[in-house]
């Protein structure tokens, strides 16, 4: 019997949330011995159109909704089609599946995340905190949870500086000016806090790394970007072999004993060549796909984590290999539209 | 000269050089890839200026300007130190 698994983050445009990268390599090179069942939180979510990737899409509430609620939706749904695993995708939405995890555990569903208290420790507005503890180089970072403390903290940052949002966006500000048009923006969005951080001159790497829970690093590849969309967003990247990037990853996923995958951002300082962490993202990358392309399939290990099985490192990715994105339309029925809207799930 | 490079580097046929530490690329001209190639063998500075006297039919003075701006452009690039 195949491993049927869950996935959400199937919106794939200009931004593309993970979940379509993780089924892909899922289901590479040879197709996938299980069900892939699609969970989306709207019906405009791009990837539930595409019959090759999935075998049952779902609507399920925004993480945001009574977690009572999802529940009964993802029990409901697991019902239906038996879900061995769920793999979260979105930043959003790891606080829910972490607080829902002993009940989807009872039902025979199993994740592998981080603990809650881990993941706050390295969200955004503690991550600088979690630097300082463990001697690793950041750049001055204030948060700010009220308006008042504004002037004060761009004072000490000085420009140029960036804007941050708890979740998402970041915004590089020359002036004050800047500076309120984006936080009221951030506020009007995203909440508080707003995180306001130092620009250095830099190269930027990214690193997405998979840990065992225990301290170990199991898989890590680390990529440059090499076109962005105007959202700053990868378009196109290709893999490196850098013994700091690697070394500073083992580093940072054995004092937090990371659980499941992660997105490092590094900056290079491009005089003193320091690296500096800027961000944690408690998920898979967008661009899971091409560390698949570089010999480490760490969604595939990632389900074997939440199964219990024995997890070995995976030897170092394979560099020089590159992605790029390439956008593409796919044509399907007005059925299928309407079983999403009216019933809120299809089956391929 | 010497052929250490800050991290990791290739190059194809074609002289598309690529860092392996940095993701980044470049192209060589013959000339570029030749002195490329010396380095990685380790071949000494004397050595060097001799072989692409030879290989380009160029006067010395050519050839270490040929050699010092190649090193120049390394240099900016941080593939060396």
């Amino acid at each position: 019997m195949g491993i049927n698994v869950g996935i959400t983050g199937l919106h794939a445009t200009d931004n593309p949330a993970p979940g379509i990268g993780v089924i892909r390599s899922l289901k590479h090179p040879n197709g996938w011995d299980g069900e892939i069942i699609g969970l989306a939180y709207d019906v405009m979510d791009t990837g539930i159109y595409d019959e090759d990737l999935l075998d049952h899409s779902y609507m399920i509430p925004y993480p945001n909704t009574n977690s009572k609620l999802i529940l009964e939706r993802l029990l409901y749904i697991h019902d239906q089609n038996r879900m061995d695993v769920i793999i979260p995708t979105l930043d959003s939405e790891l606080a829910l599946f972490q607080r829902l995890e002993p009940e989807l555990k009872k039902a025979g569903i199993a994740v592998f995340l981080p603990k809650l208290d881990v993941s706050k420790k390295v969200s955004k507005a503690y991550i600088a905190d979690f630097c300082e503890e463990n001697n690793i180089d950041s750049p001055k970072t204030k948060v700010i949870k009220e308006p008042g403390e504004l002037d004060k903290a761009i004072k000490e940052i000085g420009f140029p500086l960036m804007v941050k949002g708890v979740f998402y966006e970041a915004f590089k500000c020359r002036t004050k000016v800047e500076v309120l048009m984006h936080f009221d923006e951030m506020r009007t969005k995203w909440g508080y806090p707003i995180i306001l951080q130092e620009v250095i001159e830099a190269d930027e790497y990214d690193i997405c790394c998979v840990g065992d829970r225990d301290g170990t690093m199991l898989g890590a590849v680390p990529i440059r970007k090499t076109r962005l969309t105007d959202k700053g967003k990868a378009w196109a990247a290709i893999t490196l072999k850098n013994d700091k990037l690697y070394d500073l990853s083992k580093r940072i996923l054995k004092a937090l004993k990371w659980a499941g995958p992660c997105e490092l951002e590094i900056l290079q300082d491009k005089k003193t060549k320091k690296m500096h962490l800027i961000e944690i993202n408690p998920r898979f990358p967008a661009w899971i796909y091409l560390c698949t392309g570089a010999d480490q399939n760490l969604p595939k290990m990632v389900v074997d984590l939440a199964l219990g099985k024995k997890v070995n490192p995976l030897p170092v990715a394979k560099s020089g290999v590159t992605f790029v994105r390439h956008a593409t339309d796919i044509v399907c029925p007005i059925e299928w539209l309407e079983k999403l809207t009216t019933v809120g799930e299809l089956h391929y | 000269m010497s052929g250490n490079f800050n991290s990791e580097v290739t190059i194809s046929d074609s002289g598309f050089l690529f860092d392996h530490g940095t993701g980044l690329t470049y192209s060589l001209n013959e000339t570029g890839q030749f002195i490329f190639m010396k380095m990685k063998e380790e071949v000494h500075a004397n050595k060097m200026l001799e072989l692409i006297m030879e290989e380009f039919d160029v006067d010395e003075e050519t050839a270490r300007k040929d050699i010092d701006d190649f090193y120049r452009q390394l240099k900016e690039a941080g593939l060396i130190d």
